[in-house]
């Protein structure tokens, strides 16, 4: 056992701060709204920045210019970005995708996708979620047809983030009629601006943009922009999916830590009736407790870092990190919109607004994480399923025929 | 940064669960803690045999210089057993304060028989505020002088042979080393639901001389700091492997209990439950490793981990607790189910060396409150 940050991940930390003290953060142009998670806004001049300095790419192996980095410094890069609020939005998903292609992606892939990832020019959108396959992603119908050597998609999507300002969808499609249910579904790299690609934003209930529907109206794509083999999207879909519930939410803690920060200075210095709040007992033990709930949030994601750098088995562990992640999330917004009372609601940017009308916002996008990524509940079910080996439910279809 | 136990860890733990399983079954710990001594004295000695008492002993008094890491992953096992009795009391926090602040006259005399087991001892600390905070202790003892008043939740008094008692002497706390049956100490036992064995103690002009004093004069407090924080540790660790046992049971018995046709694991409700149940153990073991990992290796700021990891087993193990009551159903209500052992437990070491209002608040100062 030990819990200690090694001495070259200490001395890459202060890399990382030196990096973010250089210049200020707020000098990046954003894109695309912080959706709360952790991961900040996007920006893609603070993406550059990253590229520029070689994190971006700094786990991938040699041969694909990489520098062999290990997973945990990928992990003190995200800790220090995020308590920092910095706005590195696609970065996870840059990692997971470049991951991929390095395991399984074409030539062409490799040649056209990873140096613009590098880069910071390269960020991608899931095309997972459509309007009638949500928790139940198998009932999709977004259709890819093979014509020659390219695929012919066509379907709909929906509740993509940052599709509109993103390089490239990851459009996830049936590809054969297979009677295995979870066979006959491939991943497509489908660059934004394809002929036939209509990307519509969602106004979200904080009145700002962070999702969008697509139409997919015979979307022609070589078949090399394939990721994995046909019919075998779905297995690696599963697979990703326990590496996309840690790398969407490991900075949820920092963030977090960040925002107990503000509320902490809040308390003691708001005065109230000759007192600070941060006197009052129940006031005090509820950010005792968001304290104690970040410790444990940080002790579940680190356990399931270990596995992961192990290469060990994970089966329910990221599904019971992202499920206490974002539920200590609303806590913690819950918490801040109490103390700050009736100056919570205020908007950012509002006349007024105390910590500048952050929580309001953190308190709205909460709302949508324990359902964006895995829904607690289905997430709670494979905590159940897989970690616990319960007896599965009956599926919709056996219960019919039943 | 690894989670993982050591070879030699992974040995303890394993000999341990083993050990207990054979030793410790839930029949026997129902009969242990309905009787009036709590414990059963033949297993004891089977303890002393492997050791366990001396693991937080110096080799030169007769221990095995154990680390307090190796003692949380012990106190786990006990924990997953239920095992009732002084291990914590005596070979924990007892010895832990024996260590930091005996002389080594008093290390050579009392010492090599907590190793062995032969003997124990326990600590008399809080008082009518039922604080474990040891800036809150009023008993007033001139040393030499008499002691008169009373300390209460003092656990396994009856089988004590020595009490560390903390009084105040002037305007630091000191502690003494008395005798359990030295003349004006009586143990009047508090009848707990946990079947622990907790009393109140009772001094009446009990002769205090400077042959009593464990550690300086005022050096009470600093002396105290480990020996609560190991007590601390301990606690959570039963709680830990209370929880985990909580756990085990349930799933059992959501495969096996069949109602309208299918195990009621199979149902979401049952399910979605079940896994509250994985993120609290969980979390309370993660937090335990990483405060006993920390206060082993004598990191700053341990404290606040040790607070933080209490504070929340005290909470989260409590709930599985609670909800493993609800998952079993009627069953579970009864005194031969075994479940209500475990819970008990942990709502009796939730409580012990600082309850989670206690840890809370030093949680709170070492986040920045004012």
């Amino acid at each position: 056992m030990d819990f200690a940050f090694t001495a070259d991940e200490r001395a890459f930390a202060e890399e990382v701060r030196r990096f973010l003290r250089a210049q200020p953060l707020e000098s990046f142009p954003l894109e695309g709204m912080d959706a709360g998670y952790g991961s900040g806004a996007h920006s893609r001049a603070f993406m550059r920045a990253l590229g520029a300095r070689g994190w971006l790419s700094m786990g991938w192996p040699r041969a694909f210019g990489g520098q062999e980095r290990p997973l945990f410094f990928k992990l003190v890069l995200l800790e220090e970005l995020a308590l920092a609020g910095a706005p590195f939005g696609p970065l996870a998903g840059c990692w997971q995708t470049a991951d991929a292609i390095i395991a399984y992606g074409s030539e062409r892939l490799r040649r056209e996708v990873l140096p613009a990832v590098a880069r910071g020019d390269g960020t991608f959108w899931q095309g997972y979620s459509e309007p009638g396959a949500g928790s139940d992603l198998l009932g999709l119908k977004t259709q890819a047809r093979r014509d020659g050597d390219d695929y012919v998609i066509r379907g709909h999507k929906i509740w993509s983030s940052h599709a509109g300002i993103a390089s490239y969808g990851l459009v996830f499609a049936r590809t054969s009629q297979e009677a295995r249910r979870s066979r006959g579904f491939s991943m497509f790299v489908v660059p934004n601006g394809t002929p036939g690609m209509d990307i519509r934003p969602i106004t979200s209930l904080t009145g700002e943009v962070y999702h969008y529907e697509t139409f997919l109206d015979d979307v022609r794509v070589p078949a090399d922009m394939r990721l994995g083999p046909e019919g075998e999207g779905f297995v690696a879909l599963l697979n990703g999916l326990d590496s996309d519930r840690f790398w969407g939410r490991f900075y949820k803690a920092p963030a977090l830590e960040r925002t107990l920060r503000q509320l902490v200075e809040y308390a003691n210095t708001t005065v109230v009736r000759g007192v600070p709040l941060a006197r009052d007992p129940s006031v005090r033990r509820r950010l005792a407790d968001a304290a104690v709930d970040l410790a444990a949030l940080r002790a579940l994601f680190y356990r399931a870092a270990c596995l992961m750098r192990e290469e060990a088995t994970i089966t329910y562990e990221t599904a019971v990190a992202k499920v206490m992640a974002d539920e200590t999330g609303q806590k913690i917004a819950q918490l801040g919109m109490d103390l700050l009372g009736p100056w919570g609601p205020l908007r950012e940017g509002s006349r007024g607004a105390k910590l500048g009308g952050s929580i309001s916002h953190s308190y709205l996008t909460s709302l949508g994480h324990t359902i964006a990524g895995g829904t607690a509940e289905v997430l709670r079910t494979t905590i159940a399923v897989r970690g616990l080996g319960l007896p599965a439910e009956p599926k919709a279809e056996a219960r019919s025929r039943g | 940064m690894d989670f993982r136990l050591s070879p030699a860890q992974q040995m303890l733990t394993a000999t341990a669960r083993e050990f207990l399983r054979r030793h410790c079954p839930p029949e026997r710990v129902q009969e242990w803690v309905l009787g009036e001594r709590g414990f059963d004295d033949a297993l004891w000695r089977r303890m002393a045999e492997l050791g366990w008492p001396g693991l937080l002993v110096a080799s030169e008094h007769g221990g095995s210089d154990g680390s307090l890491l190796d003692v949380v992953l012990l106190v786990e096992e006990m924990g997953h057993a239920c095992l009732p009795g002084p291990f914590v009391t005596s070979a924990v926090v007892a010895t832990t304060l024996l260590a930091e602040a005996g002389s080594a006259e008093q290390h050579k005399r009392v010492l090599p028989l907590l190793a062995t087991g032969e003997r124990t001892a326990s600590l008399a600390l809080t008082e009518e505020s039922g604080s474990s905070d040891p800036a809150d202790v009023a008993l007033a003892c001139a040393v030499p002088g008499r002691l008169s008043g009373r300390k209460l939740f003092v656990k396994d008094a009856h089988v004590a042979d020595q009490l560390i008692v903390v009084v105040r002497e002037g305007a630091g706390l000191s502690l003494l080393l008395l005798p359990s049956d030295r003349r004006g100490i009586s143990r009047l036992p508090l009848e707990a639901i946990s079947g622990e064995k907790l009393f109140e103690v009772v001094f009446d002009g009990v002769e205090i001389t400077a042959a009593d004093r464990l550690g300086a004069a005022g050096g009470g407090a600093a002396a105290l700091e480990p020996a609560l924080a190991a007590g601390a540790l301990a606690r959570t660790a039963e709680m830990v492997g209370g929880a985990q046992r909580v756990l085990d049971l349930v799933v059992e018995h959501a495969k096996t209990r069949v109602q309208g046709g299918r195990p009621i694991g199979g149902y979401q409700a049952i399910q979605h439950a079940c896994a509250d149940l994985v993120r609290d153990v969980d979390t309370a073991r993660g937090l335990l490793y990483l405060a006993a990992w920390k206060t082993a290796e004598g990191l700053t700021g341990a404290a606040s981990d040790v607070a933080i990891a209490k504070a929340h087993a005290g909470q989260a193990c409590l709930a599985v607790a609670r909800r493993g009551h609800q998952i079993f159903g009627a069953i579970s209500y009864c005194e031969e189910h075994p479940l209500h052992l475990f819970h008990k437990r942990i709502q009796a070491a939730a409580v012990d060396f600082g309850d989670a209002n206690h840890h809370l608040e030093t949680v709170a100062r070492s986040i920045g409150l004012v």
